[in-house]
């Protein structure tokens, strides 16, 4: 088994670009483009509180249900892509907990946490808040 | 200056730890897209994707630049609407079947009545295998 030992990968042509050739063998994906920039894992009920993260600086818990995650490396804009998923904390709604995407900006992200059940729907601090952001870093 | 090419299983940080080189292969995403899904649709920002169809109202068909393996891909995303009437909107996989180049998402909101709606903020990621 072949090893690289190195503390940072860059393109040659240009830095920012590295091609890696896919399972199929032939189509290559870039490196740079499809790795996670920001992804967290926190506690948003009581005193919110991060469990594990990457580039994640800190966590702002703005009202019930409206949290803003801080990165430590910004993006070169507020166009990237976001998704994740909450749960649990909430027995009446848990099957519909649901996360919205805030305003963004270049340096955080603010979630708006909700739950849906029977046409009803409310803001609300679930215990677990997991998430993950594609994009382009400054 | 020609291009390098390194073949390696493995790569290892002097500090970081290491990582098996098939977790940035199979962990990379193959697809990432932000889009406008109100009114024109428009991409603000996205990879391999090649194009955007407003396929009805909620309905949105993303192709595919580099088509995947196969149609057993993993997405995941999230929407929003900047308007306090539309508390909660959710991203979903559309009832028509993904393909290896192509595949359905719909928006949909749940207050009141609920139903699909053209969200301004859809945020979509792809990972599986490339063809």
């Amino acid at each position: 088994m072949s090893e690289i030992l190195v503390n940072k990968l860059t393109g040659t042509s240009t830095a920012g670009s590295i091609l890696v050739t896919g399972e199929g063998n032939s189509t290559t994906t870039n490196l740079q483009q499809g790795l996670v920039k920001v992804w967290f894992n926190y506690n948003g009920s009581g005193t919110i509180a991060y469990r594990d993260s990457f580039n994640c600086a800190s966590l702002t818990d703005n009202a019930t249900g409206d949290h803003s995650v801080n990165f430590t490396s910004s993006m070169t804009s507020d166009d990237y892509s976001s998704a994740g998923i909450v749960g649990n904390g909430n027995n009446a709604d848990t099957a519909n907990s649901q996360m919205r995407r805030g305003t963004s900006a270049t340096g955080s992200i603010r979630l708006t946490i909700n739950y849906a059940s029977g046409g009803e729907t409310g803001l609300f601090d679930y215990s677990e808040i997991t998430g993950n952001i594609n994009g382009d870093l400054a | 200056m020609a291009l390098g090419k390194i073949k390696a299983d493995t790569l290892e940080h002097s500090t970081a730890g290491s990582v098996d080189t098939q977790y940035v292969v199979n962990g990379s995403a193959k697809s990432w897209v932000n889009f406008n899904g109100s009114g024109t649709v428009a991409i603000r920002d996205s990879y391999n994707v090649s194009s955007l169809a407003d396929s009805d109202v909620g309905i949105y068909t993303l192709s595919w630049s580099n088509s995947f393996a196969n149609d057993d891909y993993s997405s995941a995303g999230a929407s929003g609407q900047n308007s306090n009437a539309m508390v909660t909107v959710s991203c979903a996989i559309d009832t028509t079947a993904p393909t290896t180049s192509a595949s359905l998402y719909n928006t949909n909101y749940e207050n009141g009545s609920g139903g699909r709606f053209d969200s301004n903020q859809v945020t979509i990621q792809v990972l599986g295998d490339l063809a």
